[in-house]
């Protein structure tokens, strides 16, 4: 018997999906596996998705499989492989329940509009529908029905398996069409279920034994597993419970016939559906092109049908049952997921706010993926290439999502970490082409195992050395490893037909080193031919530069090189001399020195002149604060942390080559790092002074007619700009301050302001509407300006000065005429900004 | 004749200086001087004097939540309005120390 320790890995616990795939692993040995969790001592057949549900498996567990059988070994090593490389990625992309819930029952004034009835409930997935009600009756009496059961032991347990085997086909089937990777994903978590021995085994029993009709049967097994489901001490789990009731009910459809209307039977125009539960299946199955909501009974966060309509872009609020009851067939609704409300019987008003929400949200969302397509340049236009640093496939996706324009470094070493034996070409070959596909045309580069320092392979059985930091790292032991490091090129050469992959040699200090790589690379490729392996012809290797000697010999290096990046974390610490994980030293371990910035700019420019493209990637990439100096290096492109992308494609937007190359220049001539930092700081504080305005912040010609909906639309506004995280939260702080006294000014302005959270930066945003707006019933004036002020609760005094200067400039009749005549959104601004900028006006 | 103000709001970050623009320049008009304190986000600016207080015809304390100090001007007449009147009616705010 072997045994496999292993911690779990899963925010979400051991649920139907990895407990399915840990299942179909162990079905394909003959071979025992037993699964244990030490926590809480429970063990199941690691064979039984349902048994391994039941152990209430969380998160850091420590667990164990227990392997024995004929083909032990088999098993034992396809389990180890399972444990590293598919388990880890086998959870939801959503968070645990727990934190994900909308925060506020707060909502604007108009709502309480007299005529719309608010249906208050739980938001499930995001967005806002409007259609007419219409009830979903999915599975019509099933329950009813599973007790008219015959009383023939045999028959039934033939209809039983005949209808075991219906479902799982039709499941795999969905599956495969499922055309939507999270649905997909659930239907294989039910087709496990379907396909565990200790489920049917016992539906059989019940038929064969105790004489109960089959569709008692099954719904008693699935009411025992559902029971163990929510007694678990994870929301997650016990929300599973309802997938055997999805499961019971799907059996029970092929036992006594369908109850799912045809596709024909769907409304042909916009509707919400309206059902008590829901099955993923049936609503993978149905036909959604009129679907513009869901509001479903009491149905948890995490519910598989939740995660589903998700991953559809459903609009989905869970309602209590008395409101779902109320609910009339045929009248108009409108689901917001965001709010977690449903209206019924919208007034006109309210209509109308949520088409303009809508359209500010579509907006919103083409601008921002429009930005995050655009390629990342300087005010001046210089181009500058936005990449990512991964160390895994799972981190890929969100990477592109988050606006990576390439992949700057692929730590392949992370593939060789943690485990007993060095992961095979095919098993390396997978990894790389997948990243390579996720890539879709842009550049990945792979950077060849990095061992040695700080990172042990025990299979190398690498010597101890004195000074790991400055031995036999990276590139310096590839000579002795050469199967090693060939076997990997030919798995990056492999997968590098189905994408832009490039290779890059780690610790670099000789230009014989990067001659070893090449011949290496060379000898790989040979190795493939000799096999017939098709594998790309040519690929770019080039060298990361973090140790000074090749920082300093870059030149050398071009001939040999097709590119270079730098290696900002290791260079740092071989320039100055510091560990970098010395707690001590860290006050040392700046990169602002002067010698290091020179350093970094001597490289780059070599390297320019050499014709070779040059990136950055390490740490300081990913800081927005010094990038100034950066940019003024010139470097072609900054790899950083996924997170930090946005960010900085940003910075790099608001940055003039030309003032950063000044900056780097009184930058090398200071004579410490606290100096550079003096000067850095002045550089980017100049930026915050006059930042409170900003051309995307102006708005003429508004079709806002209400203080609702101009107050939204700037709160929009700011979020679009990336000064607001939540444009919803400012919304609501703003009103709570209008609701003690309205900010209509009485001149044909209103003032408009809040101070909340979620202002990132002091901002000032001004809308001008197409009709004057009457802010208050009464009393109030007609408004032609609104200028909406947001801060941020811990706002710097220099903001707020700003903010005040320009709320005395209102009191002058001319700035207002000003505003209000001022022929484009450009004028405006100039206007905003004067004011901001000059002394106050008036002195005492 | 001179006269000292005090504004404040609840957020304290517009308004507040708003009232005061407007005093300050109505007054300045009419061919007062005034000095008005702030008590807004950034704390107490422009802050008065005892003296200053001393030698004032009269306060106005423009304010939509308590002021601060407030027993400074116990010795003055004090003509007390919201901010939002300080704002839109200076002139008649202003008029209303002299009857």
């Amino acid at each position: 018997m072997t045994g496999i320790p292993f911690a779990f890995p899963l925010a979400n616990g051991l649920h139907a999906r990895p407990a399915g795939l840990l299942q179909e692993t162990c079905q394909r040995f003959d071979a025992v596996v037993v699964f244990r969790n030490q926590r809480n001592r429970a063990c199941a057949d690691a064979g039984s998705v349902l048994e391994l549900v039941a152990t209430s498996t969380v998160a850091g567990d420590p667990c164990l499989l227990e392997v024995s059988g004929r083909q032990e070994e088999e098993a034992v090593q396809a389990l180890r492989s399972f444990l590293r490389l598919e388990l880890p990625r086998a959870d939801d992309a959503q968070p645990p329940a727990a934190g994900v819930e909308a925060g506020s029952d707060w909502l604007p004034p108009l709502f309480n509009d007299g005529a719309s009835l608010l249906l208050h409930g739980r938001a499930l997935a995001p967005g806002t529908g409007r259609g007419r009600a219409a009830r979903l009756q999915l599975s019509p009496n099933l329950p009813a029905r599973f007790a008219a059961g015959r009383k023939d032991a045999r028959l039934e347990q033939r209809l039983f398996r005949e209808a075991l085997e219906k479902a799982r086909l039709e499941t795999r089937r969905q599956a495969e069409q499922a055309g939507n990777a999270v649905g997909a994903g659930i239907l294989k978590a039910q087709l496990a279920i379907l396909c565990d021995p200790h489920f049917w085994q016992r539906i059989d029993a019940l038929i064969a034994d105790k004489k109960l009709p089959a569709g008692t049967a099954i719904q008693k097994t699935a009411a025992a597993f559902a029971d163990v489901l929510r007694r678990s001490p994870s929301v997650y789990l016990r929300e599973r419970a309802a997938d055997l009731d999805d499961i019971a009910a799907l059996l029970g459809v092929h036992l006594y016939g369908r109850g799912e209307p045809a596709a024909a039977q769907m409304p042909r125009r916009p509707f919400v559906g309206v059902a008590a539960s829901l099955s993923p299946a049936a609503l993978l199955a149905f036909d959604r092109r009129f679907l513009r909501g869901l509001v479903l009974g009491e149905v948890g966060f995490t519910a598989h049908v939740a995660i589903l309509a998700r991953s559809l872009a459903v609009p989905t609020v869970s309602l209590p049952p008395a409101s779902l009851a109320g609910i009339a067939a045929g009248g108009e609704l409108i689901v917001d997921g965001r709010r977690g409300l449903v209206v019924a019987g919208p007034g006109a008003a309210l209509k109308r706010y949520y088409r303009l929400e809508q359209e500010g949200a579509e907006r919103r969302q083409r601008l921002q993926s429009r930005s995050l397509l655009r390629r990342a340049k300087t005010l001046d236009g210089s181009r500058i290439e936005v990449a990512a640093n991964v160390g895994s496939i799972a981190e890929l996706e969100p990477a592109w999502r988050g606006g990576a324009e390439a992949v700057g470094l692929f730590r392949s070493e992370m593939l060789f970490l943690d485990r007993e034996t060095p992961p095979g070409e095919d098993e390396q070959y997978a990894v790389y082409r997948q990243a390579a596909l996720s890539a879709k045309g842009r550049p990945v580069i792979v950077r060849t195992l990095d061992v040695g320092g700080d990172k042990h392979l025990p299979y190398l059985r690498l010597p101890a050395e004195e000074n790991p930091f400055l031995g036999c790292r990276g590139v310096r032991f590839y000579g002795e490893q050469q199967e090693l490091i060939r076997c990997q090129l030919r798995a990056i050469l492999r997968a590098a037909r189905h994408g832009r992959l490039k290779i890059m040699v780690p610790m670099v200090t000789t230009v014989a080193e990067v001659a070893l790589a090449r011949r290496l690379l060379a000898a790989a490729a040979g190795e493939l031919r000799l096999r017939k392996i098709p594998h790309a012809r040519r690929i770019e290797l080039g060298i990361m530069v973090e140790t000074p000697a090749a920082a300093l010999a870059i030149g050398a290096f071009a001939g040999i090189s097709d590119f270079f990046s730098v290696g900002s974390n290791d260079l740092l610490q071989y320039v100055l001399a510091v560990d970098r994980g010395n707690a001590r030293l860290a006050g040392l371990y700046d990169p602002l020195h002067p010698a290091f910035l020179s350093l970094l700019r001597t490289t780059a420019a070599r390297a320019r002149k050499a014709g070779r493209w040059i990136g950055l990637c390490g740490e300081m990439a990913g800081r927005p604060d010094l990038l100034p100096l950066l940019v003024g290096m010139g470097f072609d492109e900054f790899s950083m942390a996924a997170a930090r992308i946005a960010a900085a494609r940003q910075r790099i937007g608001e940055l003039d080559s030309g003032a950063c190359r000044d900056l780097l220049r009184r930058a090398l001539r200071c004579a410490d790092a606290g100096q550079v930092a003096a000067q850095l700081s002045e550089f980017n504080h100049g930026r915050a002074a006059t930042g409170v305005v900003s051309a995307g912040l102006v708005r003429l010609g508004s079709a806002s007619r209400t203080p609702a909906e101009a107050i939204r639309e700037l709160c929009e506004l700011l979020e679009l700009d990336n000064r607001v995280d939540d444009a919803a939260a400012l919304e609501e702080a703003v009103w709570k301050r209008e609701q003690t006294v309205a900010t209509d000014l009485g001149f044909g302005f209103a003032l408009p302001h809040g101070k909340s959270a979620t202002v990132r930066a002091a901002s000032v945003a001004f809308l001008r509407p197409a009709h004057a707006i009457r802010w208050t019933v009464k009393g109030g004036s007609r408004v032609r300006g609104v200028l909406l002020i947001a801060v941020p609760v811990d706002a710097a005094d220099e903001h707020l000065k700003i903010i005040a200067r320009l709320s005395r400039q209102l009191m002058h009749e001319e700035f207002r005429a000003g505003l209000l005549s001022a022929a484009d959104p450009g004028a405006v601004l100039a206007l905003l900004a004067s004011a901001v900028a000059g002394p106050p006006v008036s002195r005492t | 004749m001179n006269i000292v103000a005090v504004t404040a709001c609840p957020t304290g970050i517009a308004h507040t200086y708003m009232a005061a623009e407007q005093l300050e320049k109505t007054a300045r008009k009419l061919g007062h001087n005034i000095k008005v304190e702030t008590q807004g986000a950034m704390g107490i600016e422009n802050e008065l004097s005892a003296k200053e207080i001393r030698e004032a015809a009269g306060a106005i304390l423009a304010a939509d939540i308590a002021v601060q100090g407030r027993e400074r001007f116990d010795s003055l007449k004090v003509v007390e309005v919201s901010v939002a009147e300080a704002i839109k009616h200076p002139e008649t705010v202003l008029n209303r120390l002299e009857k």
